[in-house]
């Protein structure tokens, strides 16, 4: 179990941290032409801005009880694992192409998912790596990224 | 989003089979140029008017070609990403660009994406003057009582956004007209200028006929002006700017280019072959039913000078509304 | 009449009858399907369409733009994940219902709804059409901002498990649509030099990220955890005790759908999003909401589907597509000779019925092939999830990819998935965030477009009737309890 603190604040303060960004980001804008009636370019932006500020402090003011086990499930090192292959998919897909690193990824990820086993999980693997070829390459004529060993290799 | 036009495919359903026969070995004598897949890159989304235009090109362009031709949809930056695309890409006349007003527009205002100097004009594809509209209940029944009004108060124009092409050409019209600057309402795209110019929240605003073909047929919008050099096929009666004594002329223009360093020979086998493609009957009826004008088709000379026009003009006009800096 | 019945003609020519079909087969498919819409489907079959004369080229197109619709709903409830943005109100609450196992009725409820709504516009669509059309004339940017302001006027109430977090989504999600070029000055905002947010954040890779990356990092989490479905009750389709239920949130969704979809500028999404407020704000079960309320999947998709024959309104009567899949139904059109616009339905009356008659047909394939589908459907639910969930992130990846074959909307998908996650677990709702996307971009732009028409004079909004109208009801609507506690007082006194 986590400590028991109120989790509110963490929430809030990241949320005034986004709002607080935003309204910094609006001083980098370029300045608004000459002579253009109606509302300039940063007005909205910053009142937006402005409320998001404002509803976090009232979230952080607000008191709640800590996050549950069911509704915030403690991350696994094996989550964390599988996190980093999802992010890790598109570097993958830049070297290797779109096509190739669907089936690799449908097999580590399911292997480290567990509950399956791996001849069922590398066959529906394959299987899948196949339709989605034949439906969005070979049909829909779809350009996926092929990724620059393959244009290396010269396919 | 890509897209192929099988020439296998195209036979089957009827078309192409004219043009394989009118063009009798033409690639064999080239020495084989295209050697692969045409790329014809476009700043539009799938399905956007010039998207269109690039697929009604393709219908006949591989037959004439012996080669496929594929779409590639490069959509943001309003073209940068286009026309970097392009520059990726070798100058050997594989990958052309249908560039638009956009995009010159974009060059000058973005030092970044490849200049209007790295561009190879091909031929023009599609050339659609815009009118000067008013709503059926307008005050002003001639060009002049609108350049009258326009002179006393700033008349409310839709368009498209600022610093766009219909800004542009709103500002050069009042200005030729001796107005003052009018002032845009800016709108996403056709359809809502013209139901804004009905519903009365716009004084007026330049439209293409066929964008408001409806309206101009039930009589709810009537045209002032065409901004054209000659008067219009469709509108006979309808007095160009010139005659009126305003020297603008605006049209959506867009056309094809390759990147600067395609050998000689490749480019005018591309202007051949494009201008044949698109002077064959598919073209000719999606020019006829859109609307535009059947001689909208022309060789790199006329298409080039066009769009150097264009970017002097459109350089001097953003600088003008202080959009460039 | 003549027009009617030659209209109706078409639907015993057994060749039109087959491409509507073929198109309903296909635009459910490519409507389920992340990456692949109905209006690209629709603009790549376009030239193919070319040749095979207006009438069943029409039909075959209009087919697909009826099914896409639907289709979308099925990935929506199966696996959260939007085939079509219009679907993401569905998923909202029919993803809830697939995990407590009720997966069938969801489906088939959203089929039979779908179909209602669907078919209700089409009559609207025959009975009014120009008269409807007239109304998108007297709706300026001053109504389309009260419009919008209406729509968000309820996101305090929708969501997460409080107002203040709904709130803060809804704020977020305004915030968001006012990345990339501003139309009105031409400013880029937000883009630090980036070509992707030049443009400004597009729907698909955000609700794609929200709800369907959202939810398979929750199951990575979620992994050890036993699968709580009811294998049995899954394949279960609704009955007559359900559809006497969602009576009334069908025909509330029917009429938003129809209502919204006839205004050139919003589309289904937009639609089903205030269906889904106004389903809620009149069910009597509102306690059911956000926890899988059958309902809720009523009655936006009866709204997005009721979109599709409303947007046809403008596309015909005006010549002014209320979409992007009706500009290139317009373009098709257009393309065959075809001239929409007020005079069509004097001059070409048999053309016209043959679409209004193709569409139906379209409604009845799809209503027929869901209701009888729903069961497999249903079983998707009973797939592994060590084979589920990481496909549903590969077709993800191929759903932002593909629209605009852009690594950038790739990134902003993943971006909205990790969003989407820490929603889950901090108590946030991804719906008023959605809201605030739609509505917020809509709201700011509108509210600029009505100043310069009325030269930055704010009191010209009350020359407006039916935005002073929409303000109105939104007013009400927001101190609506407040007024009933001071009537229910005013009672007890007396």
């Amino acid at each position: 179990m986590r400590p028991a603190r109120n989790p509110n604040h963490a929430i809030a303060a990241s949320i005034a941290a986004v709002a607080f960004a935003a309204i910094a980001a609006t001083f980098t804008f370029e300045p608004v032409p000459p002579g253009l009636p109606g509302l300039g370019a940063v007005e909205f932006p910053r009142l937006v801005s402005a409320i998001l500020f404002l509803l976090a402090l009232i979230l952080g003011l607000t008191a709640a009880s800590p996050t549950s086990e069911d509704d915030a499930p403690r991350i696994s090192s094996r989550a964390w694992l599988i996190f980093a292959l999802c992010l890790g998919f598109l570097p993958v897909m830049e070297i290797v192409g779109m096509i190739p690193a669907i089936p690799l990824f449908l097999l580590v990820v399911g292997l480290l998912w567990g509950g399956t086993a791996w001849p069922t999980l590398a066959l529906s693997a394959l299987g899948m790596g196949i339709a989605i070829w034949i439906i969005f390459v070979k049909i829909f004529r779809l350009t996926l990224p092929k990724g620059w060993l393959v244009t290396l290799l010269g396919f | 989003m890509t897209f192929m036009l099988k020439r296998r495919t195209l036979a089957r359903l009827g078309f192409g089979a004219g043009a394989v026969l009118a063009a009798p070995g033409l690639a064999r004598a080239q020495g084989g140029f295209p050697e692969r897949v045409v790329e014809v890159v476009t700043h539009a989304g799938v399905g956007g008017g010039t998207d269109i235009t690039a697929r009604m090109m393709m219908v006949q362009a591989p037959s004439e070609f012996k080669q496929e031709f594929v779409v590639v949809n490069r959509t943001a930056g309003s073209g940068a990403q286009a026309l970097q695309y392009l520059a990726s890409k070798p100058a050997d006349g594989h990958t052309i660009i249908l560039v638009t007003q956009t995009h010159l527009l974009t060059q000058i205002r973005n030092r970044n994406v490849p200049q209007f100097s790295e561009l190879v004009p091909l031929v023009r594809a599609t050339d659609d003057p815009q009118l000067v509209l008013v709503r059926r209940e307008s005050p002003f029944r001639t060009a002049a009582d609108l350049v009258a009004a326009g002179k006393q108060r700033s008349l409310r124009f839709g368009g498209t956004h600022v610093g766009g092409v219909d800004h542009i050409a709103i500002f050069s019209f009042g200005r030729a007209a001796g107005m003052q600057q009018p002032t845009l309402v800016p709108f996403r795209g056709g359809g809502e200028i013209v139901i804004n110019l009905v519903g009365g929240n716009t004084d007026s605003a330049l439209v293409n006929p066929a964008e408001a073909e409806a309206q101009l047929r039930s009589g709810e919008v009537r045209p002032l002006l065409a901004l054209s050099e000659k008067r219009l096929a469709g509108f006979p009666d309808l007095p160009t700017a010139k005659e009126a004594g305003i020297d603008c002329v605006a049209s959506t223009v867009r056309g094809f280019c390759v990147l600067r360093g395609t050998p000689e020979d490749r480019v005018a086998r591309l202007e051949q072959g494009l201008l044949r493609a698109m002077s064959g009957p598919i073209f000719k009826t999606y020019l006829e039913n859109t609307g535009q004008s059947p001689d909208s088709v022309v060789g790199r000379a006329a298409w080039g000078a066009q769009l150097q026009a264009f970017h002097e003009s459109g350089r001097e006009a953003l600088q003008a509304l202080g959009l460039l800096r | 009449m003549e027009g009617f019945l030659g209209g109706l003609a078409i639907l015993v020519d057994p060749w039109v009858m087959f491409m509507v079909f073929l198109g309903t087969v296909l635009g459910i498919f490519v409507g389920a399907l992340p990456g692949i819409s109905g209006s690209t489907t629709i603009a790549l079959m376009l030239p193919m369409t070319i040749a095979m004369g207006p009438i069943p080229a029409i039909c075959f197109l209009g087919a697909i733009y009826c099914a896409a619709n639907f289709g979308g709903s099925i990935t929506a409830i199966m696996v959260n994940a939007p085939g079509d943005p219009s679907a993401s109100a569905t998923a909202l609450e029919g993803y809830k219902m697939a995990e407590k196992g009720q997966a069938g009725l969801a489906l088939g409820m959203s089929a039979v709804s779908s179909a209602i709504g669907g078919i209700f516009s089409i009559f609207v669509l025959i009975i009014a059409a120009p008269l409807l059309a007239r109304a998108a004339y007297s709706f300026g940017p001053p109504e389309y901002f009260a419009l919008a302001v209406f729509g968000l006027s309820m996101c305090a109430a929708i969501g997460g498990d409080s107002a203040v977090k709904n709130l803060i989504a809804a704020a977020l999600g305004v915030l968001i649509a006012t990345v990339g070029m501003d139309l009105t000055t031409g400013v880029e905002r937000f883009a630090f030099g980036i070509d992707e947010l030049a443009d400004g954040i597009k729907f698909v890779p955000v609700l794609i990220g929200l709800f369907a990356v959202g939810e398979m990092l929750d199951q990575v989490v979620r992994r050890a955890e036993k699968a709580k479905i009811i294998a049995m009750d899954a394949a279960r389709v609704p009955g007559m005790a359900e559809f006497r239920k969602c009576n009334r949130s069908i025909w509330i969704g029917s009429g938003i759908g129809t209502f919204i979809g006839a205004l050139p500028a919003l589309g289904a999404t937009t639609a089903a999003l205030i269906g889904y407020n106004e389903t809620r704000r009149w069910s009597k079960h509102k306690e059911e909401f956000g926890k899988g309320s059958i309902e809720g999947v009523a009655g936006p998709e009866a709204a997005n589907n009721a979109a599709v024959g409303g947007s046809m309104v403008p596309t015909l009567a005006l010549g002014i597509p209320g979409s992007a899949t009706t500009a290139i139904i317009l373009a098709a059109l257009i393309v065959q000779g075809v001239r929409p616009g007020p005079h069509l339905f004097t001059e070409q009356p048999t053309l016209l019925y043959a679409v209004f008659a193709s569409m139906l047909a379209a409604n009845l394939f799809y209503l027929a092939l869901g209701l009888y589908m729903a069961k497999f459907f249903a079983r998707i639910s009973l797939v592994p999830p060590a084979i589920l969930w990481p496909f549903v992130f590969v077709l993800s990846i191929i759903g932002a990819y593909g629209p605009d074959q852009s690594m950038g909307d790739v990134v902003i998908m993943l971006v909205a998935g990790v969003v989407g996650f820490l929603f889950r677990r901090t108590g946030f709702s991804p719906a008023p965030l959605i809201m605030g996307l739609v509505l917020g971009g809509k709201m700011e732009e509108t509210l600029k477009q009505s100043l310069i028409i009325f030269g930055d004079d704010v009191s010209m909004f009350a020359t407006r009737p039916i935005a002073m109208a929409l303000l109105s009801i939104t007013a009400i609507g927001l101190f609506w309890p407040l007024i009933a506690r001071f009537w229910r007082m005013l009672g007890v006194q007396r």
